[in-house]
């Protein structure tokens, strides 16, 4: 039958519009849907947010550092301290997301557990406004505080942590910006387009090179290889692979042991023994300090960049110094220096300690946890009697303290600015207090500053440790 | 006893859902209302009512009625998750939809005149439009509502089904239809009738447009289109007719301010999210939030997109049960499609068949333009998805049709001796 044939053919054809539209629906759904689900204008993404009175967020003595507000009829984040917190708490904005721990903790804040979330308890028509988790951090206020002054309008970063636990007592990058939304709105545009990447948060995704407060780790090698009980010659200047190599202001110091050599910075001895150790127990000691290693950290933290294939010994200089190819973050230096001052032991580094729900419960905790062993204790005390040589009477004497033991390093990076014109080097300082029992180990940097080390960094890592100390 | 809880009747499946389903909201929207557990006994208590009248009566194909009673189901769970009243209306209009389905199923076998009675249809086709023109209220930005009583509904619903019924009465004789023993040739008689049909389509055509239905005008279009090529002897007519189809379509696109928007916004609806594009991008969001799984029921915020009751229902459906159910939902339009189709493959009669044919390929489009429309596959215009959305007289006469349908199949199976399940 003809006409038979034909009911077969238009019922081929609806079955094939009905494939299409269930062809179409898994296209939306497989490449469509996330960034159709992002888009500001639908209202589903602040859902929770609306529903929920957002959980603060305190410092270790319990001050409010965010909290949230109802405020003509909307909810406002509001963040008492503006611009402190930017690179640590981030903004929890309607107009322009999240970031940082208001993105990390998300959930907890809105008191979103996995539970809830299965089990869907977050619902359309609400009689009243839940509350979220409150975070308590491991920044102390008065620290974070301190460590903003003290930077003041130049760009750099502070990072003071426990070198014992891994708790993070500032972390404060600049330049930073107001993260209350109106403020936040006024100057986004303007902010976007600036040269200066205020969004950058310089302790924790800034890279930078580490210059000779790097010599420590370059040191641990040296006496790993029994090299410490030597002396060297230092003539002020040196030539190696055709490449000159000379010390600050290109001082000869004559015959010095290492620990002479890491308190006066010599460029020279520290570059002749990177060429002595070579690329394989340089490579190894960079590895075990954490190149090439993930941070997971409470907030996103960059990873350190060691740039060699095969290293030519001008290259094995330059990394022996702090120069050369390789990056670091802020956050990472003051892990290998807290590593040092815990007998060779780097200890997790956390921001939040604890997450207590809105009537106190406490929820979830967060203890000290080792993140890996990075040399013997015995290495480790040796370094640390050279640091604190560094601080007593070479070239971080200004971060010395009355009464307390300081061990720590200069440094002066040369970067791609400098190359061009001087003075623009970083100017870096590590270092941590008391020797005999560390209690904080603190990182400065101030980016392209063009002054050294010692003579602008290391006062303000002296202010904010003494400061510390005298507190406990 | 126990038999009857065996999983191979489909039935239980249809009472799991419900069950599973009522419980979800009753747990979810945390109302803790136990008229919640009346709706869902209500529609099982409705739909096994129906089921077994099918089966003692012999009335025919039972797996219509199965594939329906599931759409029926998920839409009122659906409703009555949405907005709690219109769900019980909902299942009061089910009541009356499945009274009007056995009873139109019985009617229509046992009065034998719907083959006979063309000239009524045009009569009453074109009463229903002049009175929605005269009386037509303004509902949800159509005026095509008649009150009656405090109860709207909306005529044009019947008069697709009575077009069906014109056009099988055309082609059971194409030639005889009117104009007999007025003394015309044969071939004169054959061209005034073809006439008649063409003048009716467009008389429906017409009204609509007055009534701004552009998806019934797509609908019923497109069952003249699949009708005519499936029973239309004359290939030049049927391509006449789709080559004009060509500059009526230009000229609403150019001259029609509704249809250009429609188009454009089906173009690029993310240029003017919070004008012309908003229910599309609306339920874009729906479909988007609720991944494979969707949400869960009474978690999402399909509250969020407009009408989505009647015309984005589909949109709801997929973000709180998730894509899966979407494509499941759809699967189960194309078995309704092909059980249709298969009945209307075996039916003897002329008029049966093709009345069978354009209900089947009504109800398979009707769902491709809707679903289609809402996920932004084709232009959106708004008609409903049948079986699922809320709302009277959608629901009521999709019933009719599927009595009808229903009543087709059963003198089908009266043909192989009654036999109802034949195990194929």
């Amino acid at each position: 039958m003809k006409e038979n044939k034909k009911i077969i053919e238009v019922l081929i054809a609806i079955c094939s519009l009905f494939f299409i539209l269930v062809g179409y629906l898994t296209y939306i759904q497989v490449f469509k849907s996330k960034e159709i689900v992002q888009n500001t204008y639908n209202r589903r993404q602040y859902q929770a947010d609306e529903n929920t009175t957002r959980g603060q967020i305190i410092d270790r003595k319990g001050i409010v550092l965010a909290f949230s507000e109802e405020r003509d009829n909307t909810q406002q984040r509001i963040y008492p301290y503006s611009s402190l917190y930017s690179h640590v708490i981030g903004y929890n904005s309607k107009v322009y997301g999240r970031s940082l721990l208001e993105e990390s903790y998300n959930n907890y804040l809105l008191g979103l557990d996995e539970y809830t979330k299965v089990f869907g308890l977050f619902k359309s028509s609400n009689q009243d406004k839940k509350l979220g988790n409150n975070l308590s951090l491991t920044i102390d206020h008065e620290l974070q505080k301190l460590g903003h002054e003290l930077l003041g309008n130049r760009n750099g970063a502070v990072v003071a942590m426990n070198p014992k636990t891994g708790e993070i007592l500032a972390l404060v990058s600049k330049p930073d910006f107001d993260t209350n939304e109106e403020v936040l709105a006024k100057g986004w545009k303007a902010m976007v387009e600036s040269q200066e990447a205020p969004f950058l948060a310089r302790a924790t995704q800034g890279l930078y090179t580490p210059g000779s407060t790097f010599k420590v780790v370059t040191a641990a090698a040296i006496i790993e290889n029994g090299l410490d009980e030597e002396r060297f010659n230092d003539k002020g200047v040196i030539t190696i692979d055709g490449k000159e190599i000379s010390n600050s202001g290109r001082k000869a110091y004559g015959e010095i042991d290492l620990k002479k050599a890491l308190a006066v910075s010599s460029n020279v001895i520290f570059a002749q023994l990177g060429v002595t150790l070579g690329q394989e127990k340089l490579e190894d000691i960079f590895r075990r300090v954490g190149f090439g290693t993930d941070i997971t950290f409470d907030i996103p933290v960059s990873k350190s960049l060691f740039q060699y294939e095969k290293m030519e010994p001008n290259d094995m200089a330059a990394v022996a110094i702090g120069q050369g190819k390789i990056l670091v973050s802020p956050l990472h230096l003051a892990m290998i220096t807290s590593g040092i001052a815990n007998n060779g032991v780097i200890m997790k580094p956390y921001l939040v300690s604890n997450i207590t729900s809105p009537t106190g419960k406490e929820i979830k905790s967060f203890k000290r946890e080792e993140f890996k062993q990075i040399m013997e204790p015995d290495i480790a005390a040796k370094l640390k009697n050279m640091m604190q040589e560094v601080v007593d009477s070479g070239t971080g004497k200004k971060a010395a303290i009355k009464g307390i033991k300081v061990a720590g390093k200069t440094g002066t990076a040369e970067n791609e600015l400098t190359a061009q014109k001087k003075d623009k080097a970083h100017a870096w300082f590590i270092g941590f207090a008391p020797v005999e029992n560390p209690q904080i180990a603190v990182v400065v940097v101030l980016e392209y500053s063009g002054s050294s080390g010692g003579t602008i960094a290391a006062p303000i890592a002296q202010k904010i440790m003494d400061n510390y100390l005298k507190d406990k | 006893m126990f038999g009857i809880l065996t999983y191979r009747k489909p039935i239980n499946y249809i009472i799991l859902l419900n069950l599973l389903a009522y419980l979800f909201i009753f747990y979810n929207l945390k109302s803790y209302k136990f008229e919640t557990f009346a709706v869902g006994l209500g529609i099982i208590l409705l739909v096994c009512t129906t089921y077994l009248i099918i089966i003692k009566n012999r009335l025919g194909d039972e797996y219509l009625f199965l594939i329906v009673s599931m759409l029926l189901s998920l839409g009122v769970i659906m409703i009555y998750r949405l907005d709690n009243d219109a769900g019980i209306k909902q299942t009061v209009w089910s009541f009356i939809g499945l009274v009007m389905f056995v009873t139109t199923c019985q009617i229509f076998r046992l009065i034998k005149i719907w083959d006979r009675i063309a000239i009524y249809y045009v009569g009453l086709s074109v009463f229903l439009y002049l009175i929605t023109l005269l009386l037509g209220r303004n509902i949800n930005g159509a005026t095509n509502w008649i009150v009656i009583g405090g109860q709207s509904f909306q005529p044009l619903e019947i008069s697709k089904i009575i077009y069906i019924l014109f056009l099988a009465c055309y082609f059971k004789k194409p030639n005889q239809l009117f104009f007999e023993g007025m003394g015309f040739s044969e071939t004169k008689k054959e061209k005034l009738n073809k006439l008649v049909l063409v003048l009716f389509t467009f008389l429906n055509v017409f009204f609509l447009m007055l009534q701004k239905e552009w998806g019934s005008i797509l609908l019923i279009s497109s069952i003249y289109i699949i009708v005519l090529y499936v029973y239309g002897k004359n290939t030049l007519f049927f391509i006449c007719n789709i080559v004009m189809t060509i500059p009526i379509v230009l000229f609403g696109y150019f001259f029609v301010y509704h249809i250009k928007v429609r188009i454009d916004t089906w173009i690029n609806p993310w240029a003017d999210i919070a004008g012309k594009g908003y229910q599309i991008t609306q339920s874009l969001f729906a479909i988007s939030s609720g991944g494979y799984f969707g949400t869960g029921l009474g978690l999402g915020r399909p509250d969020m997109v407009p009408a989505v009751n009647t015309d984005f229902i589909f949109s709801a459906i997929c973000e709180e049960m998730g894509i899966l159910t979407g494509v499941a939902v759809i699967l189960l339009y194309m078995l309704l499609t092909y059980r249709g189709l298969k009945i209307v493959l075996r039916v003897k009669k002329r008029f049966n068949k093709v009345l069978g044919l354009g209900i089947t390929t009504m109800l398979g489009l009707q769902t491709f333009i809707i679903i289609g429309g809402v996920i932004k596959l084709i232009p959106l215009t708004g008609i409903t998805l049948p079986y699922i959305s809320y709302g009277g007289s959608s629901l009521v006469s999709s019933f009719i049709i599927l009595g009808i349908l229903q009543a087709i199949s059963r003198e089908d199976y009266a043909d192989v001796g009654g036999e109802i399940d034949e195990g194929e």
